[in-house]
C-alpha cells in the first residue's frame, strides 16, 4: 500500500545526489529505513574519535557544521546544507569520525542505516562513484562531480593503512619501564620522596635486601596516607606502603596483564623474574602505559566509566564496549577474557547507578538509607556469561529489619532498584520478560525472607518454581554489603546437604531440553512463528549445559563458582573420570557463546536464533560438535540421579 | 448493519485480542523513565464528519518515535471499509472508494497490536480518541488505557506556562497549521491521515526537545 510518509521521504531524498540515481524501488527501500531526527542549537550529532555509527546523514533542514579540534579550537570545515549528504566518510572506512558535526541552526536530519544502502552501493556502480568522490572532496559528499574519482584512490589507501579501532594489539606495543626507582626498607619517607622527585616518578618500589618487592608507594600514597594524616616526613617507608604487592612475569599474555590490573583496579603492576612476589623485580607497568598503548581500550572505556555521573555519557561508552566486543570476536580473543572485560564494564555501570540511585533517594531517607543491602545480578550476567545487553536478571536482598520498619525499608530499596534499572535501560540492557528484576517486590526482600524463599524452593521443589529458581542459584554480589550475599549463599548449602529429591528435580530440569540434533543429526529447528526455521541456541544448547554444569557444582557442594566454563573445568578436577568430557563441556559452551554474541551482534538481536543455512561448513561442524557432550552428559545425569524411578 | 446494534447493546464480552490488550497494562510506567525511554505512538484519522456518534473513521496514519528518533518502518496507513458515505468529507479528503480498506474487526485488532502500551499522541487528540474508542467498543473495549498526550496541550505549556488559559489566546493560534509554520515544518500531504500524523510527529520531536531544556526529561514531570 502506497504510504503518505514513505512517499514524502522518497520525494525528498530524490532531489538529491545520490540519491537521484537510485531506481524508484531502491529509493523506496532506503526511505522506508529513514529515522528522523531533530536537533537543536549546538548539539553534536557525531564527535571527532566517536566509532562510526550505523547511519549516514542527509540534512533535511537547518545547518550543521563540520568543525576540527585543533589545539583546543574547533575550526569550521564545512558548512552542510539542506540535501547534503555527511558522516558516509566514517561509516565506509569503518574508524572513527575525523570531524565533529556540530548543529548551527535547530536541524532535521533524516538518518540512513547503512545496512540497506550498502547493498544499493554494489549494486549500483554511479553510486559507489559517487561516494570515492566524495571521499576526496572532504567530508561532505555533495556538489561534487565524478571527475573526482580518481583523486579519491590516493585517500582510500590512506584509509586502508589506519587501523581503525585501535584496541587489542600485540606486547610488542606496550611500553614497560625496566629501569624502575627502588628503596630499601627503613628508608626514611622523606628520602624516598626525594628520590621520585629527582627522577620524576610517581612510584617508588620497596625492596629487601634480594631486590624482591615488599611494598609499592604512589603519588596519590603520598597525599592520602601522608599529607592528609598529618604524620612526619620522617616516617619509615614500610609504615606508608601499600603491601603485598601484585606481581607477574613481563612476558606473561599480554590479557592476563590488563585482566589484573583491571580487576584489581592497580595504577602499577610489578614484574619479577620469575613473576612471583620472591624473585627480583625486572620493571613496572602502569595504567598509563596501558592508556597509551591502546586507543580505544577496556582500560580507556572504565576509566571514562569511572569520571562520569552522566547516563547519556555511560551510555555511549556501554556502546563503545560493544564494538570493543565485536572487535575480540573477529579477533578470537578468549571468550574467558572477552567475558570479563564485558562483566567488568557492566558492573561498573551497575554500581554506578546504585550510587546515583542512593544520591537521590537517601535525602528523603535519613534513617532508612543506612540499612545494608547487597545489589545481586542474577542469570547470565551473575555467571558473568553475558556478553551482549540482553534481558536484565537481578535482585535486591537487604539486612533484617524491625517489623515496624520493614515497609519504609522496602519503599526506599524499591526506589533505588527502579532508578538503578531506569539508568540500565537507558544503557542499553533490555527489562526481563519474566520481571526478575530488582524492582519487582518480590525480589527485593530482607534476608530472611530470601532465606526462606531458597528454603521453599529446596524443601519443596516443583517443575515450575525451579526453572525459575535455576536463575536465582547463579546469582553475584554486584555492589553494597556483600556479607547479606555470603550469608544466603551458606544458608543455601546448608538447605541442600541431604536434600537428594532437590538435586532430583534439578537434574529432572537440565534435562529438559534434549540434545538439539534429530533423527538424522539435523538442527531441530522451530517449527512456527515469528522464529520459524531457526535454532535457538540458547533453549537447546547453552541452558542444557549451564543447568548441567549449576547441577553437578551443586552436587559436589562448591560455592563461588558461576561461571558455566569454569564449573566445567573445576568439575574436570572433582570428576577425574569424565575429565575429558568436562573440559569437552566447558569449551562447548565457549564456542556457543561466541557464535550467539557474533549473531547477535551482526543482526542486532539478542542472537538466540540462528538460521543453521546461514552458517559456513567450519561453524556448522563446530555447532554440531558442541551438542555431543550434552547427551552424553544428560546419559550420566539420567543414571546418577535415578531419574528413570522418578519420571513423571 | 449488525455491529451497529452491538454498539448501543450493553455488556459486550471482551474478544481476546482486547483482553491480550488490557493485560499489557498491568504494570504502570514509572514516572522517573527517561523520556529517551519512552515510545511514543503519533496518529491522526479522517472522519466522515465531527459527530462522533453519527461518523465514522475512514483513514488511520501514524508512526512511532523513541529515542528522540521518528522511524520511517513504523509509519502506518489505513484505510476503512466505512458503511456510511458523507459527501462533504469525501469532497475534503478525496478518498472516495479506499481500494484496501480494512474491516472494523480487523482494523481494530491491528491497531490495538500496533499501539501496544506506548504513549497515544495527537493534535487536538480527544476527537481521534473517540472515534477510535467507538470502532474498539463492539469488542469489548470501553476505553483505551495507554497515556495520552496532547500536542495542541504541550505547544501551550511550553510557551505560555502550565496555567494557560487558551479562550484567552487568538482563534487558531494553536492549530496545526500554525503551528507547523511556526516551527518550520513544511506544511504537505495536509488532510491526510499519515500526513498529519507524520507532520505531528515532527512537531513532537520538536516540542520534547524544547521540553527537554526546560527540565522535562522524564515521564512524570512530561504527563503532569
Amino acid at each position: 500500500m502506497a504510504n503518505v510518509i514513505v512517499n514524502r521521504v522518497k520525494e525528498f531524498l530524490k532531489r538529491y545526489p545520490p540519491f537521484s540515481f537510485l531506481s524508484e524501488d531502491s529509493l523506496e527501500q532506503v526511505a522506508k529505513e529513514v529515522e528522523v531526527r531533530y536537533f537543536s542549537e549546538n548539539e553534536l550529532l557525531f564527535e571527532q574519535g566517536d566509532p562510526a555509527q550505523q547511519y549516514f546523514f542527509v540534512l533535511k533542514e537547518g545547518s550543521v557544521l563540520l568543525t576540527e579540534k585543533k589545539d583546543g579550537q574547533e575550526e569550521i570545515v564545512e558548512v552542510c546544507d539542506e540535501g547534503d549528504v555527511f558522516g558516509v566518510l566514517a561509516l565506509l572506512g569503518k574508524r572513527p569520525y575525523l570531524l565533529n558535526a556540530r548543529v548551527k541552526e535547530e536541524s532535521l536530519v533524516y538518518a540512513i542505516p547503512v545496512a540497506v544502502f550498502e547493498k544499493i552501493l554494489h549494486e549500483n556502480s554511479r553510486v559507489g562513484l559517487y561516494f570515492a568522490a566524495g571521499f576526496a572532496s572532504g567530508q561532505v559528499v555533495v556538489r561534487t562531480d565524478l571527475s573526482q574519482s580518481q583523486k579519491a584512490r590516493t585517500t582510500f589507501k590512506e584509509i586502508s593503512r589506519d587501523s581503525g579501532l585501535l584496541i587489542f594489539t600485540g606486547q610488542s606495543d606496550l611500553n614497560y619501564s625496566s629501569d624502575v626507582l627502588t628503596c630499601p626498607q627503613h628508608t626514611l619517607i622523606r628520602d624516598a620522596v626525594a628520590a621520585m622527585a629527582e627522577k620524576g616518578v610517581g612510584s617508588i618500589v620497596i625492596v629487601n635486601e634480594k631486590d624482591h618487592p615488599l611494598g609499592i608507594i604512589t603519588d596519590k600514597d603520598l597525599r592520602n596516607r601522608l599529607i592528609a594524616r598529618n604524620k612526619s616526613y620522617d616516617t619509615p617507608v614500610e609504615e606508608l606502603m601499600t603491601t603485598p604487592v601484585i606481581t607477574k612475569r613481563k612476558d606473561a599474555a599480554f590479557s592476563e596483564l590488563y585482566l589484573t590490573m583491571i580487576k584489581n583496579r592497580l595504577h602499577h603492576l610489578i614484574f619479577t623474574e620469575d613473576g612471583s612476589s620472591d624473585s627480583p623485580i625486572t620493571g613496572i607497568l602502569s595504567d598509563h602505559d596501558i592508556l597509551l598503548s591502546q586507543g580505544n581500550s577496556p582500560a580507556v572505556l572504565i576509566n571514562a566509566l569511572m569520571n562520569t555521573w552522566e547516563i547519556h555519557e555511560m551510555a555511549k561508552i556501554r556502546d563503545r564496549a560493544e564494538k570493543l566486543l565485536a572487535y575480540y570476536l573477529e579477533n578470537e580473543v578468549s571468550i574467558e577474557f572477552v567475558a570479563s572485560i564485558i562483566s567488568e564494564i557492566n558492573d561498573i555501570i551497575i554500581r554506578r547507578a546504585v550510587e546515583m540511585a542512593k544520591k537521590k533517594h537517601d535525602p528523603d531517607f535519613p534513617e532508612i538509607s543506612k540499612v545494608k543491602f547487597c545489589f545481586l545480578s542474577l542469570g547470565s550476567e551473575g555467571r558473568e556469561e553475558q556478553l551482549l545487553r540482553t534481558d536484565l536478571d537481578n535482585a535486591i536482598v537487604f539486612e533484617n529489619v524491625p517489623l515496624s520498619k520493614v515497609e519504609e525499608t522496602k519503599e526506599y530499596m524499591l526506589l533505588i532498584a527502579q532508578q538503578v534499572i531506569e539508568i540500565l535501560l537507558a544503557c542499553g540492557f533490555k527489562p526481563c520478560p519474566a520481571d526478575i528484576m530488582a524492582n519487582n517486590p518480590k525480589y527485593c526482600q530482607p534476608l530472611s525472607t530470601w532465606k526462606a524463599m531458597f528454603s521453599d524452593w529446596i524443601h519443596s521443589p516443583n517443575q515450575q518454581a525451579l526453572m525459575n529458581a535455576t536463575i536465582f542459584f547463579d546469582y553475584r554480589a554486584i555492589i553494597g554489603n556483600k556479607v547479606l550475599a555470603e550469608e544466603l549463599t551458606e544458608h543455601i548449602y546448608n538447605e541442600i546437604a541431604g536434600k537428594s529429591i532437590f538435586l532430583n528435580f534439578l537434574a529432572k530440569n537440565a534435562l529438559l531440553n534434549p540434545p538439539p540434533l534429530g533423527f538424522f543429526r539435523n538442527f531441530i529447528v522451530e517449527k512456527s512463528g515469528e522464529q520459524k526455521d531457526k535454532f535457538d541456541i540458547k533453549l537447546r544448547a547453552m541452558m542444557p549445559l549451564a543447568d548441567i554444569a549449576r547441577l553437578l557444582v551443586l552436587s559436589h557442594r562448591v560455592v563461588g563458582i558461576n561461571n558455566t566454563f569454569k564449573r566445567f573445568e573445576k568439575l574436570a578436577d572433582l570428576e577425574p573420570n569424565y575429565r575429558e568430557l568436562m573440559l569437552e563441556a566447558g569449551k562447548a559452551y565457549e564456542i556457543l557463546m561466541r557464535m550467539r554474541a557474533i549473531e547477535g551482534l551482526n543482526s542486532g538481536s539478542s542472537g538466540r536464533y540462528i538460521q543453521p543455512e546461514k552458517l559456513g561448513k567450519l561453524q556448522r561442524q563446530l555447532l554440531k560438535n558442541a551438542f555431543a557432550p550434552i547427551d552424553e552428559l544428560q546419559k550420566i545425569i539420567q543414571v546418577r540421579f535415578q531419574l528413570g524411578y522418578f519420571r513423571n | 448493519m449488525n455491529w451497529l446494534s452491538r454498539i448501543f447493546g450493553k455488556e459486550l464480552p471482551k474478544t481476546a485480542f482486547v483482553e491480550t490488550y488490557e493485560s499489557l497494562f498491568e504494570k504502570p510506567i514509572p514516572p522517573m523513565r527517561p523520556i529517551s525511554q519512552l515510545t511514543f505512538v503519533v496518529l491522526d484519522t479522517e472522519t466522515t464528519g465531527l459527530d462522533p456518534k453519527k461518523d465514522f473513521i475512514i483513514s488511520f496514519g501514524a508512526i512511532k518515535l523513541r529515542s528522540y528518533v521518528l522511524k520511517i518502518d513504523t509509519a502506518q496507513e489505513i484505510y476503512l471499509k466505512t458503511p456510511v458515505k458523507n459527501k462533504e468529507a469525501i469532497q475534503v479528503h478525496e478518498i472516495i472508494d479506499p481500494i484496501e480498506g480494512l474491516t472494523i474487526k480487523d482494523f481494530a485488532k491491528q491497531f490495538l497490536d500496533y499501539i501496544g502500551r506506548d504513549i497515544i499522541v495527537g493534535h487536538h487528540i480527544g476527537f481521534d480518541l473517540l472515534m477510535l474508542e467507538k470502532v474498539l467498543k463492539p469488542f469489548g473495549l470501553k476505553k483505551l488505557l495507554n497515556p495520552v498526550l496532547d500536542t495542541q496541550y504541550l505547544a501551550m505549556r511550553l510557551e505560555k506556562g502550565p496555567h494557560y488559559d487558551p479562550s484567552m489566546g487568538k482563534p487558531g493560534e494553536y492549530s496545526l497549521d500554525n503551528l507547523c509554520e511556526r516551527y518550520g515544518i513544511e506544511l504537505d500531504d495536509r488532510h491526510t491521515a499519515a500526513g498529519d500524523a507524520f507532520l505531528t510527529g515532527q512537531l513532537l520531536l520538536k516540542l520534547l526537545k524544547m521540553a527537554e531544556k526546560k527540565g522535562i526529561k522524564d515521564f512524570g514531570t512530561l504527563m503532569r
